[in-house]
This record gives structure tokens, sequence and C-alpha cells, in this order.
């Protein structure tokens, strides 16, 4: 716990003398919290706390009006506005509290937010805002990912490489070898996925493929671009269910056209799926796509978090890119799905041969 | 499942205390303990159409500032905090302490440092409420640190505590619209005394109270509510007055307190125990010799001492006087670093005369106000 608050404050958002750090979690992370508070006042910064009760999210999408689901709290605007840092600790104490809702209110809530989310965005891409997003782990997410509450927090650690002497120094490595592969990826113009269910080309010439090394995300380990709007072809079956704002849906087989979904399916939770791909028209589009490269995560938990950094998977997100890639996709929805390569897949770059079974060949990374 | 008080108190600070309306933002303080009050209060703000979001501090956090933070991180108020305080309409602070005494090794400089800069922020607040912008209540959600100061269990402590708020029965806001009647009518009379003198235990007090406005804390500002106060004229306050119930401030208590008055100062004061934290409190600035408050605790449901301002100075049956700030909504004049509490208990023998007549004796009032109704103020 030490060691993760030390790697978020030093190494992820390297908090400064005099910096703003909104730190913005739910009750369960209090020990986290008590940590990193810590540290926030030993780099000089300045700790402002943001928690959110269990339950009141739900209860306004249950309950609010439609003023009351479009309203957005000053005090959030003020806080992407003015951070300097915001540490987001996930801390879920039910993941499904929202099954219940209506699929509609959650669009709409999401619709109102999707401003302030631009703007956290806009301010990270600009190097205004030093975000990162972990997870704390609860018997909610264990339960997800069906272990018990101790397995579950040294998956966590493991796959943050906690348990190593070092993980500042291992994530600096990581994040070499990631850049590298970046650069290399940047040179192509087309990639194709091939997979049970899945024949994918995507257009990623004059993007930018962006390393992940666990400063916006911890843990971490990807590679991601933003494919060019109109330029996805074909179809991906993903492998592993998919939750957005809690809600799961599983067995989704997706069609693109000219870069836009033309067909969609999945085995459960179909309705909701159709729903957020009408959220608005960039929820249609592929906003991300990326390589997961983290080899301590090896199974499907449940938690996108680790879940798109699996070692040997993409994933693809519908809607919103990130600007930093090029992406262009501009979307209240970012939900991503993710496929595993890690059984007879194969990706092509520019018609090479480039990743087999989950690993790049030879000289890539 | 919820105690069904919880959403009766939740229910009677936002119809009642607050009375918000729609599409008015406002926000829920509390530590996490609160948090069974604070998510009742926001599902009851999302009934009355108000933009609710809440503000939960975790306990321990701030010894962590007071303990390690520089003295610009003590002094640090961040400009979401400025912002926020002008988009309010609308306030609620739940007490909930895991631990009263967590503060009690912080150095009191360092202490004195952060409230003083917090302050800052709370006048500009109390500003805002005194100009009728923003509402405000205080509220207190039972936890075993509360209970355990209060020498009780926590079931026996919830008792007490939703008992005094009238929550125990079905409509409290029928109660406390009741009450605020009655106090209002008590002010109003009351408004029209000239000298008020107290007579108790070792205890003769005469008070200049002419031309003073009292005020009906009838549960706006504070819930559990229930008394009628005012700031008495600064230079009329004579005679003696003993203390039964110890006097706490900051968190530390000063025992079986005597205070000797001449023309509106204490010329001599003496406790049994906390003499010396006394005598410096004394001393704190010019202001804090003096009376800025004498009010009557009357909320019945409070039987007992409980080491808890927010219910100790309304026990039904006491008077308490306050050294130091007066309230300026009361005509009150004396300013001072100080407001300082301290509790008079009169239900065994005590008696008050207003203008020579004998109005209160054994912690009653002897005849039911006059109606009439008033307009009251605010409570600062």
């Amino acid at each position: 716990m030490e060691r993760l608050a030390g790697v978020l404050v030093e190494y992820s958002t390297r908090v400064g003398k005099g910096d703003l750090v909104c730190i913005d979690t739910g009750p369960a992370a209090a020990p986290l919290v008590h940590a990193i508070w810590g540290r926030v006042l030993a780099a000089g910064g300045h700790p402002h706390l943001r928690i959110d009760l269990d339950g009141a999210p739900e209860l306004l999408l249950r309950e609010g009006s439609d003023a009351q689901l479009d309203w957005v709290s000053p005090v959030r605007r003020a806080e992407v506005e003015r951070a300097d840092v915001r540490i987001a600790i996930e801390a879920d104490v039910n993941t499904r509290g929202n099954t219940g809702v209506a699929p509609e209110r959650q669009v709409r809530a999401e619709r109102a937010r999707e401003p302030l989310r631009r703007l956290h965005f806009q301010r990270a891409s600009a190097g205004e805002l030093r975000a990162v997003v972990t997870l704390y782990p609860t018997n909610a997410a264990a339960q997800d990912a069906a272990m018990s509450l101790g397995e579950y927090e040294d998956f966590v650690y493991h796959a943050g490489l906690l348990d190593r002497d070092d993980p500042i120094a291992e994530w600096t490595a990581l994040g070499r070898a990631y850049a590298r592969l970046a650069d290399r990826l940047g040179e192509r113009r087309e990639i194709r996925v091939l997979g049970d269910g899945t024949d994918l080309t995507l257009g990623v010439a004059g993007r930018t493929w962006v390393p992940c090394d666990g400063r916006e995300n911890f843990p971490d380990g990807e590679v991601f671009t933003g494919p060019v709007e109109t330029q996805v072809e074909g179809t991906m079956r993903f492998t592993y269910p998919a939750s957005y704002s809690g809600r799961r849906v599983s067995g989704v087989e997706l069609e693109f056209r000219d870069g836009e979904v033309v067909r969609a399916r999945a085995d459960q939770g179909e309705t909701f799926l159709q729903e957020m791909l009408a959220l608005d028209e960039g929820a249609r589009r592929a906003g991300e796509f990326s390589f997961g490269l983290n080899d301590a995560i090896a199974e499907f938990t449940g938690h996108t978090l680790f879940d798109e950094k699996i070692g040997g998977t993409v994933h693809l997100a519908l809607g919103a890119s990130y600007p930093e890639s090029g992406g262009k996709v501009q979307s209240a929805l970012h939900w991503d799905l993710v496929c595993d390569l890690r059984n007879g897949s194969e990706v092509y770059a520019d018609g090479e041969l480039v990743y087999r079974d989950g690993r790049f060949l030879d000289g890539l990374l | 499942m919820t105690d069904p008080r919880v959403d009766r108190l939740a229910g009677l600070l936002v119809d009642y205390s607050l009375a918000l309306r729609e599409g008015q933002v406002v926000r829920i303080d509390g530590l996490e303990a609160s948090a069974p009050l604070a998510l009742a209060l926001y599902e009851a703000a999302l009934r009355a159409g108000a933009q609710p979001y809440t503000n939960i501090g975790l306990s321990g956090l701030g010894e962590t500032l007071l303990q390690h933070g520089s003295d610009e991180q003590l002094a640090y108020l961040s400009p979401i905090q400025w912002e926020e305080i002008e988009r309010l309409d609308a306030l609620v602070t739940i007490w909930s302490e895991v631990n009263t005494r967590a503060l009690s090794r912080v150095d009191p400089g360092r202490h004195a440092a952060y409230i003083a800069a917090q302050r800052r922020l709370s006048n500009r607040r109390w500003e805002r409420i005194s100009n009728g912008e923003m509402s405000w209540c205080g509220t207190l959600f039972p936890t075993n640190a509360h209970a355990q100061e209060a020498e009780m269990s926590l079931t026996e402590y919830e008792d007490f505590v939703f008992a005094a708020c009238h929550v125990h029965e079905d409509d409290p806001a029928s109660h406390w619209r009741a009450v605020s009647t009655q106090l209002q009518a008590r002010a109003s009379e009351l408004g029209a005394v000239q000298g008020l003198r107290v007579v108790g235990p070792d205890t003769d007090l005469r008070l200049g109270v002419d031309g003073r406005t009292w005020l009906a804390a009838d549960g706006r500002y504070n819930m559990p509510d229930g008394e009628v106060f005012t700031s008495p004229i600064e230079t009329e306050t004579e005679g003696e007055i003993r203390y039964t119930f110890p006097a706490v401030y900051q968190g530390r208590e000063v025992e079986d307190i005597r205070l000797r008055f001449e023309e509106g100062r204490v010329v001599n004061a003496a406790a049994a125990r906390g003499n010396d934290y006394l005598q410096s409190l004394l001393d704190m600035d010019a202001g804090a010799r003096v009376v800025g408050e004498v009010a009557f605790g009357l909320n019945y449901e409070i039987d007992r001492f409980t080491r808890n301002i927010l219910f100790d100075e309304k026990i039904g049956g006491t008077m308490h006087l306050a050294l130091g700030s007066g309230f300026t909504q009361a005509g009150g004049r004396n300013t001072s670093g100080l407001h300082w509490d301290m509790i008079c208990d009169l239900r065994r023998e005590g008696e008050v005369y207003a203008d020579g007549a004998l109005i209160w004796k054994e912690g009653r009032f002897l005849a039911e106000p006059a109606f009439e109704v008033v307009e009251s103020g605010v409570r600062g």
C-alpha cells in the first residue's frame, strides 16, 4: 500500500511543491488515501479530497429528475479546471449497483458530464493536469474476479509490479520499451488483426502511438492509438465480458464499415450495447485501438483497468479518442472491449506479420 | 436497513431546517461515519428537487496535516474551496467523530494557525448566511465516540440524539414548527425586559438586556435546537455565577468555574480544575472577559450533560452565558476571538427575575409566552 502510494505520488503524477492534488475516490479506499495524503504533504502539495458516498450515484440515476441528471456540479468543474494533479482511485463496494437503472437515464447523465471529461482530457494532453486512475482492491472487485480479497490484493499489487524491489525502476524500463514499440508502429499505415471470429483492418497512417507506462493508469502496460475515423473495416469478436457504468455485456461482436459500427450483437446485455452505440454520433466509432502488454496480468478479472492490459490482448474502444493519439472521435462514451489474441491469432502491419499468439515478433518489443 | 429515525432526521433537515427548494445547490458535509445520514440527506434533497452533492472527509487526515504539514500547507485554502463557498445555496454539516480526542496532542500553535486560516473561509460563509444568500444547519450522527463522551452505549446515545431532534415520532416538522412559534413568542416577550437577575447556588447575577433583541433558535441552524438567546449590554453584568457543568473549549475541560463580574467584566475567576487554562482564555483579548451571550436552554428532551455543546447548551432548564463575542443580530457589540459557552444548571434551585418579577423557577418559565408572530433572526 505504501509502495503504491509512493509510485502514484512520486512517479505517476510527480507531485511537487504547491501542486493542488485532487484525490477522487470512495470511502472504502481510506487506507490508501491516508498513505497518499501523507506522501502529498511530504512532497509539498496541497491534497484536496473528493469522496463519493457509496450509493449516491445510484440514487441520482434511479430517482433524479431530468434537471438533476443534467446538472454538473460547479465544484466538479472547479476541480477539473484548477487541479494540477488528480489521483482517481476506484473503490467500489458493489460493482453492479447500476444494473437496475434505465439505460437512457444513464446515457443522459453521461452526456451531461461529457464537457467535463473533454476538459479533463484537454488539460491532460496539454500537460496542465497530471491525472492517474488506479484501483483499491475491495471485496466487490475481488468478487468480479472470482477471487478472495487476499488473492485479489496479490493480483493487483503483482500487476503493478509492487512486489518487485524497485517498482519505479521497473516501470521506467518498461516505459522505454513501450516507447520504442510506439515509434515502430508509428511508421505503419495499416494494422490487420486476424483471430477467432475476427478479421479487422484499421488505418493508422499519420496517427501517434502512445506508450502507457503507469502515468495515467496504474497498473499500466499498453501502446495505443486512435485509428483513422473512416478506416476501420471488418469484424471483431471480443473474448471477455465488458462492463460499463456498472453493467456487463458479454459475447460482443462488432462489424465496421467505413469506420462505423454497422452491426452489433451480444450474447448478454445486447439492449444496453445498442443504447450505448446510439448515445451519440461518436459512439459508433473506434476512438482507440491498443495492444495490451502487461505480462504480470495474465487472466481476465472483469475490470477494464486490468483486462485491457493483459499481455497478449488487443482492445478497441467505442467512443471518444484521446487527443494525444491524433484520434478525432468525440463522444460521451469511451468503452474498452478486449480481444484475446494469445491462441492462434496474428497481426499484420502493412501486410507484414508482426505479432503472433499474443507476442510481437523479435525486435519489436 | 436504515433506522427510520435517520430518514426522518434527513427529511426534517431538508424540509424544515433548510427548506430546500427546487434547483438549489446543497452540499452535505460529514465524515465517513456519517454515511447513513449523508445518504439519506442526499436522497431527501433529490426528492425536494435540489442539486445535492456530498463532501465526505476521512477521519485522521486532519491529524496528518496538523502533524506533518508545512506552515504554508496549514494555512492553505484552495481556489476550489473559495469557489465552492460562493456557489452554495445550502450546507449541512454532520458532526460524527470516530475519536473526539484525536487532536489532543496536536501542537496548539499549529492548530491555532490552521483554525485561523479556515476562519477566513467560514467568515465568508457566515457573511453569506447572514445576508440570507445561503442556509446552513449543523447536526450530529451518533457514533461510539460521541456515546463514549456522553457515557452511554451507542444504542442509548442514538435514543438520546433522535429524541432530542424529535425524530423518534412521525412528523417531526410539525413539532418543530410548534416549538418555533413558542420560542419566538418567548423571545418577543423577553424583548420587553430591561434587566434579568439569575439566582442559584453560589449564583446571583444581574444582566442588562434593555433594547437587545432575543432570538429563537428553533431548529434552522442547529438540529437539535431549543433556546432563546441575546447579547446582554456589555457594561451591565454584575455579581457572581457558579457553573455546575464542566466548560469545554477546544476539547479541554475546565471544572467548577466561578466568575465575579463588575461593570460587565470578569474581575475574579477561579476553577477547581483547569484554572490556568481559564485564566489564559480570559486574557486572550479585551473582549474575552465580557458576556457575549445569555440564553435559556429549553429542549426538555435533552435532560443530561453529554460533553457536546450542540446538546448541552440546549438542556431544558439550564442557562448559558458565553464569554467573548456577541451577536450583532441581537444588538451585541462585544468582539473577541473567544466565544465560550458555559452552562449553568438551574433545574433544582434556580430562579430568574425579569425587572424584579419572578419568571422562571427550577428550570421552567412560570407562564406560557403570550403569542405574537415575530420574525426570528440568525444564529452566529
